[in-house]
């Protein structure tokens, strides 16, 4: 095959003259200035989070609720630094007799595409969400819902199953509550991206004005938003979406982008610490680490050959004095974690110190002595073999340096042996509720943010874990504090239940996960409280 | 997968004619009917395979459900069905031309396609001018000296480029050009602004490079170069080494034809010889292995992609694949079987027209 030297030449030429055609070819209605450099108070996100559909019925996750929390709005939300819910786009809210929970919208509200928000709107979100029922999505968390009324404009009824829950208020904050558009979202179907973005149906804080599935998101504050968080302090969000923690931390490190969200990695975490471009902003996590105890194969269980409920709670107890939550947090996660000595997660209304008091030195640190005399006061002989199992394609490589130094801190003084097993993450999840595992590592974020979540799920009879945990008394407790009218009653309520479950160890909290920001030294306004939302409209620069 | 360099010296073989005439044609027919029990080899794995790993269910939702729950999610998603069951609707949904909807973002599998097919084409294109560009001078210049300290340096670099892990020289890359000197961005196909630009193209080609060139926009095209070099660099060297030692050995063999040394003696220029007489001949055998290193390329790309965050089709399969979305991976891995049988065949096709050697 013979290629002439002319040929090459008019080869490149016609690429040439392709190039210029086309350059008069195409228009855009992107781009503004440039990036991280782009002035005026526009900043650049980036996370390694996902977005599954920006429909609130179509996903149930943190990288989707990130973007509705930006966008849509909530009845009920919470400010700024606060855990509690108040009225968002509401004029109130509240228990207008035990199954009816009304609230009144505040009047004139709309989204950003011009249509009125009404109670309707409201009503619509609610059905369609009972309705569609995703498999990926939130319904669940409406269980305790019977029916919704819109008497007027500005008047929503809920009723609901199961009178006095209060829950419910946090759930009208949750992934199951953004308000949206009965003129663009479809009624019985997920909704596609596409059409919600086409559609502009948004009346939070922010509107989308690109979208570009896990790439890019660009926010520009919406004018019309009328809940009570305000108005956004910046000129525009770029919200850029990583696939690997490394770049995202070389991203923030660089100053490609301002602000670094979930999830760095506590190595990375701890080496930005000494990047002068940046500074690492923290704040309570949501999301715990423990250890689960199936009561039926644990040594000592209900159903292995030596079975003595005495004997395995002595076990459990004995575990707990040896952990030293310190020691991990701090060697293992860099202090991205904290330790855990409550059920109910740290910074949350009803969190205490229970298992602090209870056990170990009583300082959070370990007790060797104090361990073996539990197992000597039960009539067991140690060493005790523990098989306890772990995942580390879920919680994260780490977990190996996690469950290994357990290993030690429990084998240090002779009280158990124990074997450290891993299994894959779709066999773990399988195995955990066969009772294949005598004890084994789970984590959790809550569902929304209050304090029964970390209870009800846990110790109520038939609970997820099903480790075969059944106490009547914390049963009947935890169905007491969750219609408990009077807030301080309820919160001693949690308090006690917490003590109850302490004394019975069925799982050992561990570990309490920071929520990590990283942002750039000049980027100002950076919030994580406890309501677990991350919130772009304070961040400024 | 690679090429035998030496492959392209086998002995000739004479070709057998057909006394119909129709030789040809029963040669493409055959290599077209063969692209259908490849495909189906491969869709009918992946199926298996993936079915093997686990439901997404499970993944997605193991520590958070109780186990009646779990059972009743994945009976909603029918993936408790028998699987020749599901392997069979499955099949009956591709002959129907619908590779499904994704299960973790419920996107048409076609759509993907179509969005980060193009991501993938770009990059392979970036690739293969890298591999060429650094090939062909080298290879030249291996064959020239060859034997000599030049030609065994060369010759070593070629088994490095391709033997090395192409996540390993693409994290060397990053780390060396991005991390350390600065020079280049870390990944991506371009910055905050270019993705935007991108975004508001009102008739995308999803080629980054064209788009920029069509919108005019200087600082966009540059832009999009300087994110493309290490991809293509990385995923580059890979083909530029098969090249390489192929560019070698078929130069050797034509230096040492009558002609050349004609040309020679009657006082042509040793860089002429080499450049013109001795190189074009030797080009022949190069396009057709270029066909056949698709399939190496949209390997690399898995990883290339994943190492640089280059949002192709190659990421995606990642990202499918850790999430366990059989929809998605399977309507991947056919896309990619498809592109591969069907370059394979016409490089096949146009092999026969124009190489003598080749048999049918």
């Amino acid at each position: 095959m013979k290629i002439s030297r002319g040929r090459l030449g008019l080869a490149i030429g016609a690429l040439s003259v392709a190039a210029v055609v086309l350059s008069g070819c195409a228009t855009s209605t992107g781009g503004s200035d440039e990036g991280s450099s782009s002035g005026g108070g526009d900043l650049i996100v980036g996370t390694t989070d996902k977005v599954v559909s920006l429909d609130p019925a179509g996903s149930y996750d943190n990288g989707s609720f990130v973007v509705m929390n930006q966008v849509y709005p909530f009845l009920l939300n919470s400010k700024y630094g606060d855990a509690t819910v108040s009225p968002d786009i509401a004029e109130s809210a509240e228990f207008t007799s035990p199954t009816e929970y009304t609230v009144k919208l505040k009047k004139g509200l709309k989204f950003a595409n011009g249509h009125e928000l009404t109670s309707s709107d409201v009503k619509f979100t609610f059905d369609r969400m009972v309705k569609i029922n995703d498999p990926n999505g939130p319904a669940s968390l409406l269980g305790n819902l019977a029916s919704v009324a819109a008497p007027d404009d500005t008047t929503v009824v809920f009723t609901l199953k199961n009178g006095n829950d209060q829950t419910w208020p946090l759930i009208l904050s949750s992934p199951a509550a953004p308000i949206v558009d009965e003129e663009v979202f479809s009624p019985d179907a997920v909704t596609p991206d596409a059409d919600i973005v086409k559609g502009d149906a948004f009346a939070g804080q922010y509107t989308i004005d690109s979208y570009k599935l896990n790439e890019l998101i660009s926010y520009k504050p919406n004018k019309d938003y009328q809940g009570n968080l305000g108005p956004a302090q910046n000129t525009g969000i770029q919200a850029k979406y990583y696939a690997d923690a490394s770049n995202l931390k070389l991203a923030i490190g660089n100053g490609d982008i301002d602000v670094a969200f979930r999830s760095l990695s506590a190595t990375d975490v701890e080496s930005l610490k000494g990047n002068s471009k940046v500074k690492i902003v923290d704040g309570p996590g949501g999301e715990i680490r423990y250890i689960v105890f199936n009561f039926d194969t644990m040594p000592f269980g209900a159903k292995t050959a030596e079975a003595d409920p005495a004997k395995a709670l002595a076990v459990r107890q004995a575990m707990a004095d040896l952990i030293d939550r310190n020691a991990v947090a701090k060697d293992v996660y860099k202090d991205t974690y904290s330790p855990l000595y409550s059920f109910v997660a740290d910074g949350m209304p009803g969190a205490t110190t229970v298992l602090k008091d209870m056990y170990g030195d009583g300082n959070g640190g370990p007790d060797q002595a104090k361990a073996e005399k539990v197992l000597k006061d039960a009539g067991i002989t140690a060493p005790v073999t523990l098989n306890l199992q772990y995942n580390g394609d879920h919680y994260g490589p780490s977990s190996g340096d996690e469950y290994a130094a357990y290993k030690t801190q429990l084998e240090k003084g002779g009280l158990f042996k124990v074997n450290l097993q891993q299994t894959e993450w779709v066999q773990y999840s399988k195995d955990r509720s066969a009772d294949v595992y005598p004890m084994y590592q789970l984590g959790w974020f809550p569902d929304f943010s209050d304090p029964d979540n970390y209870l009800a799920p846990f110790f109520m009879k038939d609970n997820f874990l099903a480790n075969h945990y059944d106490n009547p008394a914390v049963n009947d407790a935890i169905v007491q504090e969750q219609t408990e009218t009077d807030q301080a009653k309820r919160l001693e309520e949690i308090g006690q239940i917490q003590e109850m479950v302490a004394k019975d160890l069925s799982t050992l909290p561990i570990l309490q996960g920071k929520q990590v920001a990283v942002v750039g030294k000049n980027v100002q306004g950076t919030t994580l409280d406890a309501s677990f939302k991350f919130r772009y409209a304070p961040l400024k620069k | 997968m690679a090429v035998d360099a030496g492959a392209a010296l086998a002995p000739v073989q004479p070709r057998s004619k057909s006394k119909g005439g129709g030789g040809l044609w029963r040669y493409i027919l055959v290599r077209l009917v063969l692209i259908i029990p490849t495909v189906f080899i491969l869709v009918t794995t992946v199926f298996f395979l993936m079915r093997i790993t686990g439901d997404p269910i499970t993944a997605a939702l193991g520590g958070r459900l109780p186990a009646d729950q779990l059972a009743q999610r994945i009976h909603e998603a029918g993936y408790d069905r028998p699987l020749i069951v599901q392997y069979g609707d499955y099949l009956a949904g591709i002959l129907h031309g619908d590779f499904g909807t994704t299960i973790t973002d419920r996107r048409p599998v076609t759509a993907i396609l179509l969005q980060y097919g193009s991501a993938t084409l770009e990059l392979a294109i970036y690739a293969l001018i890298v591999a060429l560009i650094i090939s062909i001078p080298l290879g030249l210049i291996a064959a020239y000296r060859r034997d000599r300290w030049q030609d065994a340096t060369l010759r070593v670099m070629a088994i490095l480029a391709y033997a090395t892990p192409i996540f390993f020289a693409g994290l060397l890359l990053k780390l060396v050009f991005s991390v350390w000197l600065g020079w280049l961005p870390v990944s991506g196909r371009g910055n905050t602004r270019t993705e935007l630009l991108m975004s508001g193209i009102d008739t995308p080609t999803g080629l980054y490079l064209l788009d920029a060139i069509r919108l005019g926009n200087g600082p966009a095209i540059a832009d999009v170069l300087q994110h493309a070099i290490l991809p293509a660099v990385a995923l580059g060297l890979l083909t530029a080494g098969v090249f390489l030692r192929l560019i070698r050995t078929n130069v050797i063999g034509t230096l040492g034809q009558q002609y050349v040394t004609s040309g020679r003696s009657r006082g042509v220029s040793e860089y002429r010889l080499l450049t013109k007489h001795a190189y074009r001949p030797a080009l022949i055998p190069i396009i057709t292995v270029m066909g056949m290193q698709i399939a190496l390329l949209l390997a690399g790309a898995v990883l290339t992609e994943t190492t640089f965050e280059w949002k192709g089709i190659g990421f995606m399969l990642a990202e499918y694949l850790k999430s366990r979305d059989f929809v998605a991976v399977q309507g991947i891995v056919v896309m990619i079987a498809v592109v591969v049988a069907v370059t394979n065949f016409i490089v096949d096709i146009v092999a026969a027209f124009i190489d003598p050697r080749v048999r049918y």
